[in-house]
């Protein structure tokens, strides 16, 4: 048997990548697309209609309305104030719900990584509401809780909640402990250490859970309107179902996107203004 | 004065890990304005002696005093600086500076003079209200230096503060730390790894060994003070070989590691 030399495993794909000198920017397509991530997601928005468009067309089904004929869905229902009445139905649960996620989400979260009785209190819930099928809850949501507004603020915080608690908790747990050290020894009381240490240090990942739990309570607003409480916004879709209305149909799916979107945005923008120094945090749940 | 009496220390066992014995019987005498430095290999629990004099850890028998006094906790008389720079990334570096002033209720304009003029004396004066993650490793243990000095402690408590740094940047460090301590005379326990850092520094070296931890003797330093501007003849005097070589020597018999000749792997 001959001895192994490391030399007869070469890399294979060996290939310099992204190293030596810039490289000069040559004009014309490189030079937009570096530009501006806004070139990218116009262009590749394009390209998705145009495919659509295309199918759409070459198919004629029914329930698949041509790309230009939803964008005029779209702005249609835009200026269409029965959307409006109905957006503002189904977001009452949002707002109610989501509030409370937000409220009590990062206090449990935080309550898990300061005592263990909390921790032991969440835990078990919290793993069950992780792997259980949310839309399973309904049924059983409704006949505690009837049709009304609060089964749908229920529904709402079962979905955004678990992903608060959980971020919040990892936040503090996450804090490095040479900070926790480095307080203790210029004399911070235990309140001091949370208020000045773990709460800061845990933020990026608070507002990190708040806004994926934001994303999550509008699923389960719009989810539990579609199978059960045939109101607001899942009621417009039901509605523009049965009519075959496939382009408004398609508009109000669109528009619960924009929804969503905006509102995300907006949880990013106050996130970067309230946790500059965490360019980006990279928990999930 | 510092007084280190009988200190042990054993961490219980965890697991399958054995009990660990950090600390045997450690006597330990700092004089008020001495620089001490502390050298031993890695896991003699210099570390752990340092937390304890900083009040942030418990030992099972002996005493530790601080002038007199026993410890019981972290007190304003003694201030650490830390081998990981320990910066909070969110607040400014004149935010950083003035944390123990900050604790200690010292209102808003006072914290900032204060801590301004002691980023001034550390060389940081331009960069007060930069965050942490902008300044190079150096920088950072600047800002850590100057929290420490903010809250004039009596005592300052570094553990290996250069230990992250480059060559270049703990040289300058070295002999910056030299010309502060020259002018304030605090009192300093300084952990290191550097036989020539523990030199350089110190007015004594304390010698640990591993297994279990314990001082195993005390070098007197008679190199000439102020070094601060001298550092270069101080480190080619015969005078500075002879006792680095002295201490390595020793260093080298606790190590328990060996490469073993004629086993190094084929080229
Ligand atoms: N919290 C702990 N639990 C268990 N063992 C510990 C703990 N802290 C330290 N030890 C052990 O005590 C011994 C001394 O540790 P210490 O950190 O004080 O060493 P050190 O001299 O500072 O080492 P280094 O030079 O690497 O920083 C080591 O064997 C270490 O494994
Ligand atoms: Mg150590």
């Amino acid at each position: 048997m001959t001895a192994f030399r490391v030399q007869d495993y070469p890399l294979k794909n060996y290939q310099p990548r992204g190293g030596g000198p810039t490289k000069a920017q040559s004009g014309g397509l490189r030079a937009l697309l570096s530009r501006s991530p806004w070139t990218y997601r116009l262009i590749v928005l394009a390209i998705i209609g145009g495919i659509w468009q295309a199918y759409a067309t070459a198919a004629q089904l029914l329930l698949v309305p041509k790309f230009t004929d939803t964008m005029i869905g779209v702005v249609t229902l835009a200026i269409n104030p029965d959307t409006w009445v109905a957006f503002m139905i189904s977001n009452q649960a949002l707002v109610v719900g989501f509030g409370i996620s937000v409220v009590f989400g990062v206090l449990l979260g935080l309550g898990a990584a300061r005592f263990r009785s909390i921790e032991g209190f969440v835990d078990p819930y919290l793993s069950i509401l992780m792997v259980t099928p949310m839309a399973a809850l309904i049924p059983i949501l409704m006949m505690a809780l009837g049709l009304d507004l609060s089964s749908r603020v229920v529904l709402v915080i079962v979905f955004a909640i678990p992903v608060i608690i959980v971020n919040s908790r990892t936040g503090v747990r996450q804090v490095d402990p040479n900070l926790i050290e480095m307080a203790t020894s210029f004399g911070a009381t235990e309140r001091e250490i949370w208020v000045k240490i773990l709460l800061p240090g845990a933020l990026p990942a608070i507002m990190t859970g708040i806004r994926l739990g934001l994303g999550r309570g509008v699923t389960g607003m719009v989810i539990i309107e579609l199978l059960m409480v045939a109101v607001g916004i899942g009621n417009l879709i039901l509605r523009y179902q049965g009519n075959f209305s496939a382009d408004l149909l398609y508009a109000v799916v669109i528009l619960v996107i924009f929804e969503a979107l905006i509102l995300v945005s907006i949880l990013r923008f106050i996130e970067r203004k309230v946790a500059p120094w965490a360019s980006q945090t990279v928990l999930r749940d | 004065m510092i007084e280190i009496s009988g200190v042990s220390k054993t961490f219980p066992a965890r697991g399958k890990d054995a009990p660990v014995l950090a600390l045997k019987d450690v006597d330990l005498r700092i004089e008020d304005g001495e620089f001490l430095t502390i050298l031993g290999p890695s896991g003699c629990g210099k570390t752990t002696l340092l937390r304890m004099i900083a009040g942030l850890a418990e030992w099972d028998k002996g005493e530790i005093t601080v002038n007199g006094t026993p410890v019981r906790g972290p007190g304003p008389d003694r201030a650490m600086v830390f081998q990981a720079f320990a910066l909070m990334p969110w607040a400014t570096v004149r935010d950083n500076t003035a944390f123990g002033l900050e604790l200690r209720g010292v209102p808003k304009a006072q914290r900032r003079e204060r801590a301004d003029e002691l980023l001034t004396l550390v060389g940081l004066k331009g960069f007060e209200n930069r965050l942490p993650g902008q300044l190079s490793g150096g920088m950072q243990q600047r800002v850590g230096l100057a929290r420490a000095l903010a809250v004039d402690p009596e005592i300052l408590l570094m553990d290996e503060p250069f230990g992250a740094l480059d060559e270049q940047t703990r040289r300058l460090l070295q002999e910056e730390l030299l010309l502060i301590w020259e002018k304030t005379r605090k009192t300093v326990i300084f952990i290191t790894h550097s036989m020539e850092e523990a030199v350089l520094l110190g007015d004594r070296v304390a010698l640990m060994s591993p297994r279990p931890g314990r001082i195993l003797n005390i070098t007197q330093v008679p190199l000439p003070r102020p070094r601060a501007a001298a550092v270069d003849q101080i480190e080619g005097s015969a005078e500075f070989a002879k006792i680095t070589a002295n201490l390595w020597g020793q260093l080298r018999e606790m190590q328990t590691i060996r490469v073993h000749a004629g086993e190094e792997p084929a080229a």
